[in-house]
């Protein structure tokens, strides 16, 4: 479940961005001991959205082994857009606090790590200094390095994996379309019972990319910037695949779901037969919170889509920077790691090469499958350059949003 | 006689100096700053070629002339009708539950009843021989049906409440009976008596409640998002997000369309005043014409049962879904059922505290302002100050919270308890004003001559003799000051920087996960606090009266 939730406005004026070979290490000379040492007694005020209860109690396990292991306070500050943080650490910023702020690590990516990473707003490079981070899985995830097509440089640490991922009931749905067209083939013989949500909602816009993806024979254009002249050209199988979709969708194509968690409801009403997720596991998550029955299966589309990953950074004039760090890198342990991908705590993949740990430690990520986790793992499409982003929400506004 | 009042006038003096800065000043702080935000010809124009501002606008301009009419128009034919009768002593017991009920748990339980997939559907299904929630926009329609019927029954309650105000002040009951005795005497039905003698005198008295309901249909967020059309959404939904933007320029761009809404309420409220000077005399000569139309006997609508019925299906269906587990359609009853929503409740009973206490304090700092204004200014000032107290009510909530929010980081009370205080005190005291003015203007001053002519202190005539006298409004105005309190978001979230969650931001972000038992329960907890407060105002007024009748009857 990644923390950015709406528009991606700012990539516009994303440039190509160069990827450093190799980030500079951390600014702070400290040694890592120091840096536990003087963690000892902060309060952590980590800013994450708390729209999962089970996200929240997640947090709150995480806080008790930081209060036994570091002596370290964390709060959860419940916020329900990530957004929200950009904008307070920013309006800090500017009133001249550039210390004693009110964000010691915010849960990020996508246009909100972008806008901070821009304006100043982070503190580091951090991220690679961590001790759990010889474990990170950065050359089988690379988007633990490219978060939307923007460089890391350790400004945040890589957190858990998503990848776009569909569900619904085997008992109406036997048979799940495993590709764009197939998917448009069932959404003819079932009019009224498939949509997407309203972008520039984030999961929205990622089916629109997913689309894109998929119709096009030529992926190459679409990891560099967008050029003007050949956007037309280059989206031209999106639109019409969109005016082929739209007039079967739910309610015709003329209104849209506001997000996907509006959909898995909708789903589990019966309303709609399909919906979408950013983590394969949140539908066997909700089978074992009883909210969905266990008859929900999950899959991907064989030929590949969308996976990102989501992270966590601390803002340039957090309070409890060393705490932070000493946080993060708990979460980024196995033995944290290996509870958050646990489906019966939260069931959000983990970040770490699995094959590269200890043996004690890899047997902590020993899951047999559960009933609604993805069966077969599809191959892991890159996001599009970031300016694509903001080129395809705007025509699609200018031809449907209105 | 005269020697004693004398140093009564004297004390008031400059006393009521304080109450309104403590007011204004912060107000009008946060209202610069926030109005600042706007000032950006590039945000302006961004705001002008967005291809769905002339379609939100639109939208947002019709949903409040049409709830505002509907409820206007609604409360006008049920006083009517019902004033008298014991009905109206019915309807008047109940407004202060319904009123305790916040607008976005109504929101939420009335789109929970009426969604495709609600129960109202499923009982149709059975019928209609439905095997899916059928494809109809029958919450979040492009016509904001769904947000119209929403506020007016939110509204409603409200304007009736503060007719049953002006009518409760002293002499007023007297007077309107006599007029009404009148009236009959010279062959009116009681329904023309109200048409041309007591409406055109009480209406220009509801102007700024009017005002207020029109402006908040206007500028609603939270009901909108539940309820409200979604393509385009409303104006302030659209102002909302904007301000709320990771990026800084869509931020301007958002405050431009706050600073927009709230000229756009201006003008409305203008227009409307003019309207009203304009029909006057045509109307002056139609109540004068001295005709006497038929009192025809006409169906009686069970007003009272009508309300009590949908807002008891309103509750009943989030206490419903609140422990509803796997639902498929078209049962009736759901498969599983789960407690898990309510285990989440309890775990964070600190929640629970955090809003009571905010709630307690800020409402009775609003109470204390309100009652210190108008125990040392003029009643005629009222008139003077309502622009201030009807601000926090006119201008929309994300301008005046971003214009707080920067207030608060400047003085640095951001992200502590003292900073959430003094916003939401902000937002009481005028409700806490107006909610109590009608009693507390209308108070008989001949208690205040004879308590002074027997030799008591100004101090001893408040304690013993007025305020004990004033219990039940003083307990009402309480009582919605907590309401209003409780059911604070933007505020809370922003100047406690996310630190001081309360039930209300609690219900908002689970229910930005799609959580939909959380969500109920929550929003039913946020109607449980407030409703525990009017229950306690209602028995102490009543307790009161009790006394008061005793007394007098000794």
């Amino acid at each position: 479940m990644p923390p950015t939730i709406t528009r991606r406005r700012l990539l516009a004026a994303t440039a190509a961005l160069p990827i450093a070979p190799w980030p500079t290490r951390a600014l702070a000379a400290a040694s890592w001991p120091a840096i536990e040492h003087a963690a000892r007694g902060q309060t952590v005020y980590l800013n994450a959205w708390a729209g999962s209860e089970r996200i929240n109690a997640y947090l709150q396990w995480a806080g008790s082994e930081a209060a036994k292991r570091w002596g370290i306070k964390l709060e959860h500050v419940k916020i329900s857009d990530t957004a929200e943080v950009v904008k307070r650490v920013r309006a800090e910023k500017q009133a001249g606090r550039s210390t004693e702020g009110s964000v010691d690590a915010v849960w990020i990516n996508g246009e909100n790590f972008l806008a901070m990473k821009r304006e100043g707003l982070l503190y580091g490079p951090f991220a690679e200094s961590l001790p759990s981070y010889a474990n990170v899985d950065t050359s089988g995830k690379p988007t633990t390095r490219i978060d939307f097509s923007e460089p890391v440089d350790g400004m945040e640490a890589p957190w858990g994996m998503a990848q776009l991922t569909f569900f619904a009931d085997s008992q109406r749905v036997p048979h799940p379309p495993r590709s764009m067209a197939e998917l448009i083939e069932f959404a003819r013989h079932h009019p009224g019972r498939v949509t997407y949500p309203k972008p520039p909602n984030f999961h929205g816009t990622t089916f629109l990319k997913q689309v894109l993806l998929e119709r096009s024979v030529d992926r190459t254009p679409f990891y560099a910037p967008v050029a003007t002249e050949r956007f037309a050209r280059l989206t031209a199988p999106l639109w019409s695949t969109l005016d082929a979709l739209h007039p079967v969708l739910w309610r015709h194509g003329k209104q849209f779901p506001a997000t996907n968690t509006d959909m898995r409801q909708m789903m589990a009403d019966g309303e709609l037969l399909i919906t979408l997720t950013f983590n394969p596991n949140e539908a066997a998550n909700e089978i074992a919170a009883k909210r969905l029955p266990d008859t929900v299966i999950s899959w991907q589309h064989t030929a590949g889509t969308i996976a990102n990953t989501h992270f966590l950074a601390i803002p340039f004039n957090a309070r409890a920077k060393e705490a932070a760090q000493v946080l993060i890198d708990f979460l980024l342990s196995p033995l944290a790691q290996a509870r958050k991908a646990d489906i019966s705590t939260w069931g959000d993949p983990t970040v770490l090469a699995i094959d590269r740990l200890q043996p004690a430690d890899k047997v902590l990520f020993a899951q047999g499958s559960m009933a609604g986790s993805v069966v077969q793992t599809a191959p892991a499409l890159l996001e599009p350059h970031a300016t694509w982003v903001d080129a395809i929400e705007r025509e699609w506004t200018r031809r449907y949003g209105q | 006689m005269d020697t004693t009042l004398r140093p009564v006038k004297a004390a008031r003096g400059w006393g009521w100096a304080l109450p309104a800065a403590l007011f204004v000043l912060p107000l009008a702080a946060a209202l610069w700053l926030g109005a600042a935000e706007a000032v950006d010809a590039r945000a302006w124009s961004h705001l002008l070629s967005d291809t769905q501002f002339a379609a939100a606008l639109a939208e947002s301009l019709w949903i409040a002339v049409a709830s505002t009419m509907l409820s206007a128009t609604l409360c006008v034919l049920i006083v009517t009708r019902l004033h008298g009768t014991r009905a109206w002593q019915r309807v008047q017991g109940a407004l202060g539950g319904w009123l305790a009920v916040p607008h976005a748990a109504f929101a939420i339980g009335l789109a929970l009843l009426l969604m495709p997939s609600g129960f109202i559907a499923r009982l149709l299904a059975g019928v209609a021989g439905w095997d899916a929630p059928p494809d109809i926009a029958t919450v979040r329609d492009p016509w904001g049906l769904g947000l119209i019927a929403a506020l007016v029954f939110k509204e409603l309650p409200f304007l009736l409440w503060n007719v049953a105000a002006q009518l409760r002040r002293v002499g007023q009951g007297a007077e309107l009976e006599r007029q009404l005795q009148i009236a009959a005497t010279m062959g009116y039905s009681r329904r023309t008596a109200w048409a041309r003698l007591l409406w055109p005198q009480l209406l220009p008295r509801l102007a700024l409640p009017l005002l207020a309901v029109g402006a908040y249909g206007f500028t609603v967020v939270d009901m909108a998002l539940v309820i409200g059309p979604a393509r385009p959404p409303t104006l302030a939904v659209l102002a909302w997000q904007w301000l709320l933007d990771a990026n800084a320029a869509t931020n301007h761009q958002g405050a431009a369309a706050a600073l927009c809404l709230t000229a756009l309420v201006a003008a409305l409220a203008a227009a409307v005043v003019l309207a009203w000077h304009a029909v006057r005399p045509a109307a002056r000569q139609r109540w004068t014409r001295g005709d006497r139309p038929s009192a025809a006997r006409r169906f009686e609508w069970p007003w009272a049962g009508t309300g009590a019925a949908v807002y008891l299906a309103v509750v009943l269906s989030l206490l419903f879904m609140s422990i509803a587990g796997v639902w498929t359609f078209p049962s009736l009853w759901p498969s599983h059922w789960t407690l898990q929503a309510w285990a989440g409740v309890a775990h964070s009973s600190s929640t629970v505290g955090v809003t009571a206490v905010l709630a307690i304090v800020s409402a009775s700092t609003g109470l204390v302002l309100a009652v210190a204004w108008m125990e040392t200014a003029p009643a005629h000032w009222d008139a003077r100050a309502a622009g201030a107290v009807f601000a926090p009510m006119l201008v929309p909530g994300v301008l005046l919270v971003a214009g707080l929010y920067q207030l608060s980081l400047h003085s640095g009370i951001d992200g502590r308890f003292a900073g959430l205080w003094l916003a939401h005190s902000l937002y009481t005291a005028p409700y806490a004003m107006v909610a109590l003015s009608p009693a507390y203007r209308g108070f008989d001053p001949r208690y205040q001559q004879t308590a002074h002519a027997l030799g008591r202190s100004h101090a001893a005539f408040l304690l013993r003799v007025k305020w004990p006298m004033l219990l039940a409004p003083l307990a009402a105005a309480f009582a919605v000051a907590f309401a209003v309190s409780v059911t604070q978001y933007l505020p809370t979230q922003f100047i406690g920087a996310g630190r001081y969650a309360t039930v209300t931001t609690e219900a908002l972000t689970l229910a930005s996960g799609g959580q939909r038992n959380l969500a109920a329960a929550f929003a039913l907890l946020q109607a449980l606090l407030p409703a525990i407060v009017f229950g306690f105002a209602w028995w102490l007024g009543r307790r009161q009266a009790r006394r008061l009748h005793a007394v007098a009857m000794a």
